[in-house]
């Protein structure tokens, strides 16, 4: 009887959070059939794309031990400066690109000259940087009325629309940066500088690691990362919406943290946050499916948000005791 | 970086109180260019517009005072906004079916309590981090919320849900004295017996805490509950000021609540959220709201104004910290 209940014990530990995940697809699948079909499931993953992307972004800060309200503004930014590079200054998709990346990049180094320079807290420092993107997209667009562009070049529209090799452009990218991050946060001296400054910043310093350097670097490349994100959305409307990259700001960190829980030493990873975003791309996918109302399904995905969260943590625990 | 200590010495204790003084110059620039804004009438209503603002700082003040406050890892309630709407949509919601308003408190009482317990179930006993829990919380109410009202607007016309804005004892509007009472309850509570000291010695040091024989675990739990009753009570405010629930309010309330709570850590000597400091910087954040609003500037800039006094005041409060 005790070896029964210690075996199952034991399984629930080690894949419990691949149960509740396989849980939820059979239900979603038993639900609505249409949840099994193979367009459906590449629905999924594109959906996911916009939200894996800001993910990431957010993964690297938080192995940096701080955390980062602001990547909906780096979005945000993101989209503008690659609309309005095309629309009033005429510039080809590519310098476009490039510009919406360097302006995504501005927020990045904004919240690192607070950081780094300012030594205020990551969490205020971008609360702040949040209260000023927002007001400033305001006033830069006359109360936050969306600029859109009709006419723009196919290229720039096959970045969100277009495919490679049957793949969506947009899943390409996202999955080219979960690689790069990858090697760059689980492969690298300098994933190991970040994990180590995270870990234990004053050991970090004894041990020479220049913890100002990166940190700048980390907010900076979290931003451009954002602001490809801002590229995608901006591609996939033809505008460029304000304060519109809020929205994925609770669901990337709910997938980081759940990613975190999932680790055996509960550190941001890479990997873990793909699992957390593709959980939440799951869930979300599917309550559409089963048809209910929108308040309903709102309600059902934080319930959800909640549990998983606690679910995730308390394997975590229970493994490490 | 030590050795600059000794040159800054004498600086910092101005320094320390630059963030009054830019609030005192902010307040007198508004003052001098609005000549309203000084009368007591003005001034009377930054009071009752700050109301829901204070009671929520107040229940964050007492979770960070028992959680400790790093903002990530220690004590933190990102949920209380979420748990006011909860209490006033459930109050709207059971008013406008003609309920009698005791067994609707009753109600939004009980689920509030049901959200306080569970912040407080999932960070003490399955060791969850306060900011992820309550923030991952704050989606789920705000989404039982929009079941319970349909996301849509219930006015609410109760004569004592009225009396919250309009009545007045004493010249003085009912709603002001109520919240002061709570205010100095929880103050009582907080700063003058044991329990407050425990809640106070638990979030400055867990570990010496714990080894003096203090169930740390247990306080927190404790605040997490208290966090929550301010919550509830908040939502009788907000049932007052917006004369009904409307979908939404929990957003600005939320970012107020931070903005207020961590400034007035900035007022602090010891540079902590108090209680106090929690309450006089939602005043100030009002003030400053409706103060701007009075001089005619742009309501586009009221966010980038916030946002640079945090990053003022914060960084001020940091090179202070620095050269002690």
């Amino acid at each position: 009887m005790t070896t029964r209940a210690n075996t199952l014990r034991d399984v629930l530990l080690r894949f419990g959070f691949l149960i509740v995940f396989a849980a939820f697809f059979v239900l979603f699948a038993f639900w609505n059939p249409v949840f099994l079909q193979g367009g459906n499931l590449l629905n999924i993953v594109e959906g996911s794309a916009i939200l894996m992307i800001m993910a990431l972004g957010l993964t690297l800060i938080v192995a940096t031990g701080g955390i980062d309200l602001s990547i909906g503004i780096a979005l945000d930014f993101g989209a503008a400066f690659a609309v309005v590079a095309m629309s009033t200054y005429g510039l080809d998709w590519f310098s476009a690109a490039c510009a919406g990346v360097i302006g995504g990049s501005l927020v990045g180094i904004f919240n690192a000259i607070l950081v780094v320079g300012l030594r205020i807290s990551p969490f205020l420092a971008t609360l702040s940087t949040f209260f000023i993107g927002s007001s400033v997209q305001r006033i830069f667009t006359n109360g936050g009325g969306p600029i859109s562009y009709r006419r723009m070049p196919t290229e720039f529209r096959n970045i969100a629309q277009g495919d490679i090799l049957g793949v969506p452009t947009e899943a390409v990218i996202a999955a080219v940066l979960v690689v790069i991050y990858y090697l760059l946060l689980e492969r690298s001296i300098w994933g190991r500088r970040i994990h180590a400054m995270g870990m234990q910043r004053p050991a970090a310093i004894v041990a020479g690691i220049r913890v100002n350097r990166i940190l700048f670097g980390c907010f900076v490349f979290a931003a451009m990362t954002c602001a490809v994100g801002g590229l995608i959305a901006a591609a996939n409307i033809r505008m460029f919406t304000p304060l519109s990259g809020f929205s994925y700001l609770l669901d990337a960190i709910a997938a980081v943290f759940i990613g975190a829980a999932l680790h055996p030493r509960g550190r941001p990873n890479v990997l873990g946050t793909v699992a957390g975003v593709l959980f939440l791309g799951m869930v979300a996918n599917g309550l559409n499916l089963m048809g209910l109302n929108f308040n309903t399904k709102d309600a059902l995905q934080g319930i959800i948000l909640v549990s998983a969260l606690a679910f995730a943590v308390a394997q975590r625990r229970a493994r490490g005791s | 970086m030590r050795g600059e200590v000794p040159s800054v010495l004498k600086i910092t204790d101005l320094v320390g109180y630059l963030p009054l003084v830019i609030f005192g110059l902010v307040l007198t620039y508004i003052s001098l260019h609005a000549p309203n804004f000084l009368t007591l009438q003005s001034l009377e209503l930054i009071v009752m517009q700050s109301l829901p603002v204070v009671l929520v700082c107040a229940g964050l003040a007492v979770v960070v005072m028992a959680g400790g406050d790093d903002v990530v890892s220690g004590g933190i309630d990102l949920s209380i906004p979420a748990t006011a709407v909860l209490s006033a949509g459930i109050t709207a919601q059971m008013l406008t079916s003609g309920m009698p308003l005791a067994l609707c408190a009753v109600v939004a009482l009980a689920a509030c309590i049901v959200v306080g317990l569970s912040n407080a179930v999932l960070i003490t006993k399955i060791g969850m981090t306060p900011l992820l829990t309550t923030l991952a919380m704050f989606v789920a109410v705000v989404g039982v919320n929009n079941v319970i009202t349909v996301s849509r607007r219930i006015n609410v016309d109760h004569s004592w849900i009225v009396a919250l804005r309009a009545q007045e004892i004493a010249g003085i509007p009912a709603g002001i004295l109520l919240v002061a009472l709570i205010v100095a309850i929880l103050f009582f509570a907080a700063h003058r017996t044991g329990w407050g000291l425990n809640l106070q010695a638990a979030g400055g040091s867990r570990d010496a805490a714990e080894i003096s024989g203090i169930d740390a675990n247990r306080l927190v739990a404790q605040s997490f509950v208290v966090a929550a009753f301010t919550g509830f009570l908040c939502g009788f405010f907000l049932l007052a000021r917006g004369s009904g629930s409307s979908p939404g309010v929990q957003d600005n309330l939320m970012l107020e609540m931070v903005l207020a709570t961590f400034l007035g850590a900035a007022f602090s000597p010891r540079r902590v959220v108090t209680l106090w400091g929690a309450v006089l910087g939602a005043l100030l954040v009002a003030a400053i709201s409706i103060g701007f609003k009075s001089i005619g500037v742009n309501v586009f800039w009221t966010g980038l104004i916030k946002g640079s006094l945090i990053v003022v005041v914060v960084a001020f409060s940091a090179l202070a910290q620095r050269g002690r």
